[in-house]
């Protein structure tokens, strides 16, 4: 029998992201690579739903829908009551925008792609997926991963931050505190986490 | 006032451009907000039964696209198969080739379309362009429509749908002589015309001139 040409999915069906329950990977579960799309959603109300982020270094532009719930977005400092059906159009990536349910049950549909520029998935997309290998121990598995993912993204301080990790892991000291030092410039509160992470503790002796 | 960097807006208050006679209403997302990474529309049924989604393929821009119903529950045809679709549901369609359609199988039916070319850059589709100047003329504000389609063929001047779509325009407003010479410069441009001006019901007024026989075959 031919494969069918289409795939069809329930949102509330989709397995949820292991690492983070309230994202329901949508692009990754059904492939897509033309743009991005995502998910969240809220068990209780109150749960913060998008975190506060800005989208410049990756220069998204970014379409929120509330498909059910309300929510509470905070955008460029304004509080925004988003009751279902409402849309918010995020287009300077420098914007810091984040969200919060109102309401057990919310789910936020979010889309985003880089103007004038092909679709490519997100560095945090890619960290995501190989987090549970630095969880389960698979340090080699997840460097190879990260190297091939920082060839498309060199300037993305969690995927160097991640790296740094499996590098001290491997005992690749030298490597580690390069990328250690380069994910800190990138994104100056790595330098607190990486005095308490575990997986750095190599690297503080 | 200094540009916030970001817009709102209620699905519900968004425009309602009719696009067929089988109730399809284009809530258009993408042209309201300018958005240029990806493609975006909402669509809405008023009653069962009413199209939510045309049937048509992505063949012409090579289009990915993802479905998901917001509202109500509507009824897909996919590539021959028909999916039920109650709100919350996503249908994916990597390939352009196959054919999809929608209709609403409850009363207040919404589904928003997502799409983009994989492996470029988005740019707009022109069909929206032309998709608004009927909208617009189907709700009686002609002039409103001749501008879009202005607009659209000075997008891109190249494409013959743009010269076929003025003569539909002009032929609709009876104005025979600009309808002929419009069809007979997109048939110039593509033979496809003549075969979409065969069956257009909007050329009733004017098959039975000579003129109209002789532009699509060509020979004008």
């Amino acid at each position: 029998m031919s494969e069918r040409p289409y795939q069809v999915a329930r949102i509330d069906e989709i397995e949820r992201d292991p690492t983070r329950s309230e994202w329901i990977p949508i692009r990754r579960h059904f492939g897509i690579a033309a743009f991005g799309a995502n998910a969240w959603t809220a068990d209780t109300k109150d749960e913060r739903l998008i975190p506060e982020h800005e989208e410049s270094s990756i220069g998204h532009e970014e379409l929120y829908v509330v498909v059910s719930g309300r929510a509470t977005f905070t955008i460029g400092g304004e509080q925004l009551d988003g009751p279902a059906g409402t849309i918010v159009f995020v287009h300077d990536p420098a914007t810091q925008r984040g969200a919060r349910a109102e309401a057990e049950g919310t789910t936020i549909l979010t889309v985003g792609a880089k103007p004038g520029a092909p679709f490519r998935v997100s560095p945090w997309e890619l960290n995501r997926e190989i987090l549970p290998l630095l969880d389960s121990g698979e340090w080699a598995e997840a460097k190879a991963r990260l190297v091939r993912a920082l060839d498309e993204n060199p300037d993305s301080a969690g995927l160097l931050y991640n790296l740094a990790c499996a590098e001290a892991q491997l005992g690749e000291i030298d490597a580690a505190r390069l990328h250690l030092a380069e994910a800190i410039e990138l994104h100056p509160d790595f330098a607190d986490a990486a005095q308490s992470d575990p997986d750095l503790e190599v690297l503080r002796g | 006032m200094a540009d916030p960097g970001f817009e709102v807006a209620q699905l519900d208050d968004l425009e309602q451009l009719p696009v067929d006679d089988e109730g399809l209403v284009w809530r258009p997302v993408r042209r309201r907000f300018g958005i240029s990474a990806f493609g975006v529309n909402a669509y809405t049924g008023a009653g069962a039964g009413d199209r939510v989604i045309e049937e048509h393929t992505e063949r012409t821009n090579g289009h990915e696209e993802l479905y998901v119903v917001l509202a109500g529950r509507a009824t897909f045809t996919v590539g021959g198969d028909e999916v039920d679709a109650p709100a919350g549901t996503l249908v994916h369609l990597p390939d352009p080739e196959v054919r999809r359609g929608a209709v609403a199988a409850e009363a207040g039916t919404t589904v928003l379309a997502l799409g983009g070319k994989r492996g470029e850059a988005f740019t707009p589709s022109a069909w929206e362009t032309v998709f608004a100047a009927y909208a617009y003329r189907r709700l009686g504000d002609v002039e409103r429509g001749w501008e879009l389609l202005r607009e659209a063929v000075e997008q891109d001047p190249s494409a013959w749908q743009g010269q076929y779509h003025l003569a539909c325009f002009a032929a609709l407003d009876g104005d025979r002589g600009a309808a002929f010479a419009h069809l007979e410069r997109a048939v110039e441009m593509d033979e496809e015309a003549a075969r979409w001006a065969a069956d257009d019901e909007d050329f009733a007024t004017i098959r039975d001139d000579p003129r109209f026989a002789s532009a699509i075959a060509g020979q004008a």
